[in-house]
């Protein structure tokens, strides 16, 4: 007989219910629901928060130096901090999103058999199962990336893989996370491992190391480069996959620094690398990254943007889902709220702080340096949802991250201006151009910026129809792109400084 | 308004070349360099820090007044050289760790500390251990002030601490950390002497050090 004691925890809103044994501790229940542990759950940010409503969880020394008071009164918790000890009920701070899965058309190459195009980001996997012969996707999976809960962005992941053994963990869960999936992408379109030809994959450089089994020494510390950059082949039965010993597997190669395949990914599938005019495409997430150029020559970056588009650190911030005000505009000298899902406002997504923040802008209740007009008193949007003094600023150094990062590059270039802006990712997909100009994130008219999805899917796509071509190393477009280390680069952080205001009229 | 007040006025709104001028009609009119600091600079700042605490000054705002006090203490120093009554409150050997160039929040407490009659040894970004060993010998400091952003270059502060231990130098200098990733808990278990969580605590707490 068991006799030790188990205890019932229930989710709020998503009204799951988990067994779990006294002692179990919280972040095992709860990264398998898709909670996020932002540094890794070392109690260093409060990404993970979550509010006890029935039963009790204690509360440590990490706990109080991170939660106020009131808070901690109020039932709020560090997740990675507290352990099962009696049944409870708790409501989480973070919902599940959306990916954005690219299913844009493209041409190809016919060939035989299948090909696995994936996606593999610090936060999410995307990947899809192509007939190689029809250009058809034939199923889609995504997921969490399992290495996630050792740290939410790749400098937490970087700490994590250089503690001993830490590297090698990250890399078998990892390989054995995408296996899976591949399996799963199988047998969802009833098909057999062995007709699977190839698998591409792409991903930033942090991402490409601990895939491949490269240190990330080297990428923990000034100067951030690494020598092992390039295109790395694999059978699958290496990667103990085994589906099919022998379906061939690239990692694409990476650009530079932190900016990876995905980037070279996504300059396939702008064809930014083609054209004749200084054409942007920008990734507008926690690590943003940006690359600017013409056929002739290229320039790429990265730069931390921080997560505050991803809605974390902002007081009643939220992933784009059921609840999240998602859209901020003016009307008839009040503020209007569009809700996702339909749902009572519960929280305000990245689009919907970047909306809230034009539009405070607009109205004067936020000045220029980004002062609330009234600031020891949050901004009531739509209640009981408010911006914060605090919010503002975690805003201001994220558009200040990109804005610094695009200026930089655009002043190496000796140019003002783009032809055309790409903006990659879910969060490109749903800003609201004229706010992001308005705040300054963006300062290019907003019909030159277009929303392009997924480019890194989508270029690990074509990839797998042009490998027969060539080798997938891409040689030449590589020699056409030049990285700056913006982290070396003595003018940036004076940039950043500047960016950090906000336009003072909407030009 | 008094020359004093009109030059904390002009730190706080961050008006260098004011702040220059009103400190230049001040001495024409005999006030003494070493008054400036009591009466109009140490509490300009402290205004600043108190501003910045409640979220109303923000970087920018901060970084403007620290270089509007700077362009007043610049006039000073000279003027203090040989005055046996005034003493620096403390020398200060800052910079950011190994590996970590990221210094927008060590130049604002550098800035700061200035402002509250600190002598600031600023070392840069990227400074090993070995430079603050030597900088803290030669220049006979009593702080050491490291700041870092990146959770992987946390672990190279310990190797400053253990420097400083292996050069005999551990009892004669405290040692202040800070930045994002850094808390109380992590300043204690690599044996520092205090965490400051903002530029103004992190200045309460080198007042407090040296006293």
């Amino acid at each position: 007989m068991n006799c030790k004691a188990t205890n019932r925890i229930s989710l709020r809103p998503t009204q799951v219910d988990l067994r779990a044994e006294a002692g179990t501790p919280l972040r095992d229940l709860l990264f398998e629901q898709g909670v996020e542990f932002p540094c890794g759950g070392q109690g260093r940010c409060r990404g993970c928060r979550v509010r006890v409503l029935e039963g009790a969880a204690e509360v440590n020394p990490a706990q109080r130096e991170r939660l106020s008071p009131d808070e901690i009164a109020n039932g709020w918790r560090l997740a990675c901090q507290c352990v099962v000890t009696s049944d409870l009920v708790i409501e989480l701070r973070q919902w599940d999103a959306a990916i954005l899965v690219d299913d844009t058309p493209f041409a190809f190459l016919p060939r035989e058999g299948l090909g696995v195009a994936v996606d593999l980001g610090t936060t999410t996997l995307v990947a899809q199962l192509l007939d190689l012969r029809a250009g058809r996707v034939l199923a889609v999976r995504t997921a969490l990336n399992a290495q996630a809960r050792q740290g939410a962005d790749v400098m937490s992941r970087v700490q994590f893989a250089t503690a001993p053994g830490g590297q090698r963990q990250l890399e078998v869960l990892i390989r054995s996370q995408i296996g899976k999936l591949i399996v799963q992408l199988l047998s969802a379109a009833n098909r057999s491992g062995s007709e699977v030809r190839d698998v591409v994959l792409v991903g930033n450089t942090v991402m490409h190391h601990l895939f491949c089994g490269f240190t990330v020494e080297p990428l923990a510390q000034f100067p951030f480069e690494s020598e092992r950059t390039g295109l790395a082949v694999f059978q699958a039965g290496e990667l103990g996959w085994d589906f099919s010993a022998d379906s061939r597997v690239r990692f694409l190669p990476c650009l530079g620094g932190f900016v990876g395949s995905d980037v070279l990914a996504g300059i396939l599938a702008t064809k930014l690398g083609d054209g004749e005019g200084l054409t942007g495409l920008i990734d507008l997430g926690t690590n943003g990254e940006i690359v600017i150029g013409t056929r002739a020559k290229m320039l790429c970056a990265s730069t931390a943007a921080g997560p505050a588009f991803e809605g974390a650190r902002i007081s009643m911030g939220m992933r784009a889902s059921t609840g999240a005000i998602s859209e901020v505009t003016q009307d008839q000298g009040g503020v209007k709220c569009h809700v996702l899902g339909n749902a009572s406002p519960s929280g305000l997504c990245g689009s919907g702080l970047v909306d809230a923040v034009a539009v405070g802008l607009e109205r004067g209740v936020i000045d220029p340096s980004g002062r609330l007009a009234n600031g020891r008193n949050p901004w009531v949007l739509c209640p009981p949802v408010s911006l914060t003094q605090n919010d503002v600023r975690e805003l201001q150094l994220a558009k200040a991250a990109i804005a610094a990062g695009v200026r930089v590059l655009l002043e190496r270039w000796g140019a003002t201006s783009l032809t055309r802006l790409y903006l990659a990712g879910a969060f490109g997909n749903y800003i609201n151009r004229a706010s992001a100009h308005r705040i300054g994130l963006l300062s290019f008219p907003p019909d030159s910026v277009e929303a392009a999805g997924n480019t890194a899917l989508l270029g690990a796509k074509l990839a797998l129809f042009s490998l027969d071509g060539e080798d997938g190393a891409y040689g030449d477009l590589r020699r056409r792109v030049e990285h700056v280390a913006l982290n070396a680069d003595p003018s940036f952080q004076d940039v950043f400084v500047e960016e950090l205001a906000f336009p003072t009229v909407a030009a | 308004m008094s020359i004093f007040e009109d030059l904390q006025q002009a730190i706080i709104d961050g008006k260098a070349p004011l702040a220059k001028e009103l400190t230049e009609r001040g001495l024409k009119e005999g006030i003494k360099a070493a008054e400036f600091f009591p009466k109009a600079i140490v509490p300009a700042m402290d205004e600043v820090g108190r501003r910045m605490r409640e979220c109303e000054f923000f970087i920018p705002e901060v970084l403007i007044a620290a270089r509007a006090a700077r362009g007043a203490t610049d006039l000073l120093r000279p003027l203090l050289v040989g005055d046996q009554s005034i003493r620096p409150a403390g020398t200060v050997v800052c910079g950011t760790v190994k590996g970590d160039l990221h210094d927008i929040g060590k130049n604002i407490v550098a800035m700061m500390l200035e402002s509250a009659g600190f002598r600031i040894l600023d070392l840069g970004v990227d400074v090993s251990p070995e430079k603050i060993v030597q900088t803290v010998q030669e220049q006979n400091a009593n702080i050491v002030a490291m700041s870092m952003l990146l959770t992987t270059t946390m672990v190279n502060m310990k190797g400053v601490v253990q420097a400083l231990t292996a050069a005999g130098l551990r009892d004669k200098v405290k040692v202040l950390v800070g930045g994002a990733p850094v808390t109380e808990a992590w300043a204690k278990s690599i044996g520092a002497d205090g965490y400051g969580k903002d530029a103004p605590a992190a200045v309460e707490l080198a007042r407090r050090l040296v006293a």
